[in-house]
């Protein structure tokens, strides 16, 4: 049990971290080259930047959007968020594995500030997975992965909180510590290859839609010319069925 | 949900005006009638043209962060007018962009061909189709979602890019095709397929009109070269408009502006804003090649949300970037020369309340926000806001094109437009300033079909009640416009 721990917690943690970092590098990369051959292929080179860069911010800390629509869900969503990345970075015990692992660490938060947040994190993925279970329109669009990640990235949270409160825990403190490390783990290596990766998109979508409504000139002749209508009328040019059928139905639209 | 709308309503909002044979053979169980188009092989064909568009677009990389970014948080539902009167699910922002991204996963990215293998996908199907044709069209384009969006997703963009696609394997609304064909290869070459002659006697009858009533001539200069500005309003204006003309050719005649209209070229409207990019551009060049057979300075915008946006907007993209000719709206034409003194209106005219609707696509990229109501606020004694108000608006229920089809009314006036009515109802306002020709034909049918008592008139339309004119001072002393440095996102 304890060389799983180990394991888990050293080699494996490194690893899925790596692959990690790696992933969402890569997708980090390639969404920042996609913006910039955009950039460089329109004519238009006219950006907003400060209202891009203003939105990303208000978005990145949404406060003053909290209340203004679905206050409760968005207000749950807003804590869940702060303690999922609060917790992780800045509790005293992982400290002490970054700081073995490689070779220096940063200020820790005090234990019983992570406690609350270990429990809020718990309370609010809890209810954001009966939210979605119970709003309608929220089921209407899920997928599985919305369903499986709230309670996912739960898991690694009561289980910690259990090995640091270990009155409450129903299992020992090993077997705890073991789903902790590998669900954390888990949780790690699918970050960049799920919705998770929204943690480092969502601070460039302001400027893709930005960029993205700049269009490249002479594209739209270029679309038809790959279809092949170079030799034959466009539907812009000519019905594609010829006139008689038009007539047809317009005779139709003038009975109404 | 509250619903807006009855399960009555409901019902004649989502009538088929539509001939069984004709759904039959189009194969296209939608509430706009569309021109016969070839329905084999639809799922391919529609696939090619994405593939097309792809290519040669910037659309790629934008899918591309969209499909790994959604969350799928529903926040979206709140925002949606057209969902908010319905409550079915298929009208989740997004949900219908789910429509086009599942399309794009599945076909476009590496892991979505993989699965589709292993798992045995057949991929894009014609029903699929259909579902889009329908669904996409149910969207008014107003992107109030894009803001209440957390990971910043624009449903807007995504609409848009699914109409191109559908448009160019035949599947668009027949109103907007039939106009826009006369608009670039007709001879009148205007979506309202009004003849030069035609539009020479109305403006001619128009000044007449307007020495009556103002006892000054008021012209609509033509064709002048070199002129500061060149007007290019949505032509429906020059049908259905006269007030807002008049208005604008009042503020010219007031401000001592040097503005032209071109025969050769009059008209703002531009539906490839909402359907087609190559429509787009094609439009934008119009006006292009009337500004520089005219020599004209800058481009002027009449009274129209999205004729402003696409010229806006679409000017620089189209026609030569940073080096293109600036392009304004009337209104900050207007706002301008109020606040430099040049503009003088009459507080005492309009006593009636007065409210104001945000065409959406001005406002929501907060471009024109606070100059109409600055103008509003300078002769209306009693000026109210409806809730929301500016970037956060509420859409007429006529936007992104749907307002020219004119069989879907039942659809606009409940589902659409509901939200709207009920705001307008609200504020108890005598006018409705609508400044843009979607919106006004859209809010007159909206009050109609809603008993309202509400005249919706244009900014300009209240303007030439209340303007005054310098009698003393001849025209054509001071020109001085400062034009917005082009920067707004949209």
């Amino acid at each position: 049990m304890h060389a799983w721990i180990e394991f888990g917690s050293g080699p494996l943690f490194r690893l899925c971290f790596a692959l990690m970092l790696l992933g969402l590098a890569r997708i980090v990369v390639l969404t920042i080259i996609g913006m910039v051959e955009a950039y460089l292929r329109n004519d238009d080179k006219i950006i907003n930047w400060r209202e891009l860069i203003g939105k990303t911010v208000s978005w990145l800390f949404p406060i003053a959007k909290l209340l203004k629509k679905r206050p409760v869900y968005s207000l749950v969503s807003f804590l869940f968020h702060i303690g999922l990345i609060l917790t992780p970075l800045f509790l005293a015990a992982h400290l002490l594995l970054w700081e073995k692992s490689i070779g220096f660490a940063w200020f820790a938060i005090p234990q019983s500030l992570a406690d609350y947040l270990t429990l809020i994190v718990i309370v609010c993925g809890l209810t954001l997975f009966l939210m979605r279970a119970l709003y309608g329109p929220a089921r209407a669009i899920s997928r599985k992965q919305d369903y499986i990640w709230p309670l996912l990235l739960v898991i690694p949270f009561l289980t910690g909180y259990m090995c640091v409160n270990g009155r409450i825990s129903p299992a020992t403190y090993q077997w705890m510590m073991l789903i902790h490390i590998f669900s954390g783990n888990l949780i790690t290596v699918m970050i960049p290859f799920t919705k998770i990766a929204h943690c480092v998109l969502t601070p460039l979508s302001q400027l893709v839609t930005g960029i993205g409504w700049k269009f490249p000139r002479g594209a739209g002749d270029k679309v038809i010319e790959t279809l092949g209508y170079k030799d034959r009328p466009t539907w812009v040019e000519q019905p594609r069925l010829g006139l008689e059928k038009v007539t047809t139905v317009e005779k139709e639209a003038a009975e109404k | 949900m509250k619903q807006l709308i009855t399960e009555e309503e409901r019902k004649t909002a989502f009538k088929f005006p539509k001939k069984e044979d004709a759904i039959e053979r189009q194969r296209l169980p939608v509430r706009y009638h569309v021109e016969d188009f070839d329905v084999e092989n639809r799922p391919r064909r529609f696939l090619e043209a994405f593939a097309a568009i792809l290519k040669h677009t910037n659309y790629r990389f934008v899918l591309d962060h969209y499909v790994k970014v959604s969350a799928k948080c529903s926040r979206c539902a709140v925002a949606c007018q057209v969902y908010q009167a319905t409550g079915d699910n298929e009208d989740i922002p997004c949900y219908r962009s789910e429509l086009l991204l599942s399309v794009y996963r599945r076909h476009f990215t590496m892991s979505g061909m993989l699965r589709g293998r292993i798992f045995g996908d057949p991929g894009l199907t014609d029903q699929h189709v259909q579902e889009m044709a329908d669904s996409l069209w149910n969207c008014t384009a107003c992107r109030r979602c894009y803001f209440e969006c957390p990971v910043g997703i624009d449903h807007g963009m995504i609409t848009h890019l699914g109409r191109y696609i559908l448009s160019e394997i035949g599947i668009a609304p027949r109103a907007l095709v039939v106009s826009t064909r006369e608009q670039l290869i007709g001879k009148t070459q205007n979506t309202s397929a009004i003849p030069v002659p035609a539009l020479l006697d109305s403006l001619e009858f128009l000044s007449e009109e307007m020495e009556e009533e103002k006892g000054i001539n008021i012209p609509f200069p033509i064709d002048q070269e070199g002129a500061e500005y060149l007007f290019i309003p949505a032509v429906s204006d020059f049908l259905m408009e006269a007030d807002t003309l008049m208005g604008n050719a009042a503020v010219f005649k007031a401000t001592g502006g040097s503005w032209t209209i071109g025969t050769g070229y009059f008209d703002g409207i531009n539906y490839g804003l909402f359907y087609s990019d190559h429509v787009l551009e094609k439009v934008v060049q119009k006006i292009e090649a009337e500004a520089k057979r005219l020599n004209a300075k800058k481009i002027l915008i009449g009274e129209c949300g999205h004729a402003s946006r696409s010229a806006y907007f679409f000017y620089p993209t189209f026609c030569g970037g940073k080096n293109a000719l600036p392009v304004i709206n009337c209104m900050e034409y207007a706002f301008q020369a109020l606040k430099e003194g040049r503009l003088k209106l009459n507080p005492d005219i309009v006593t009636e309340r007065v409210t104001y609707h945000d065409p959406c696509n001005i406002s929501r990229p907060g471009w024109i926000v606070e100059q109409p109501r600055e103008i509003l606020k300078a002769f209306c004694k009693n000026f109210v806001e409806m809730t929301p108000n500016r970037r956060d608006n509420i859409c007429c229920g006529g936007g992104g094109g749907t307002v020219s089809i004119d069989e879907i009314r039942p659809y606009r006036t409940t589902v659409g437009g509901r939200a709207k009515a009920e705001q307008i109802r609200a504020t108890g306002a005598k006018y409705c300033v609508a400044p843009c020709a979607n919106c006004k034909k859209q809010l007159r049918e909206l009050v109609e079909d809603n008993d309202i008592d509400c005249e919706i008139v244009g900014l300009h339309d209240l303007l030439y009640k209340a303007i005054i004119f310098d009698k003393e001072k001849e025209p054509g002393v001071t020109k001085q416009d400062n034009s917005s440095n082009n920067e707004e996102e949209i």
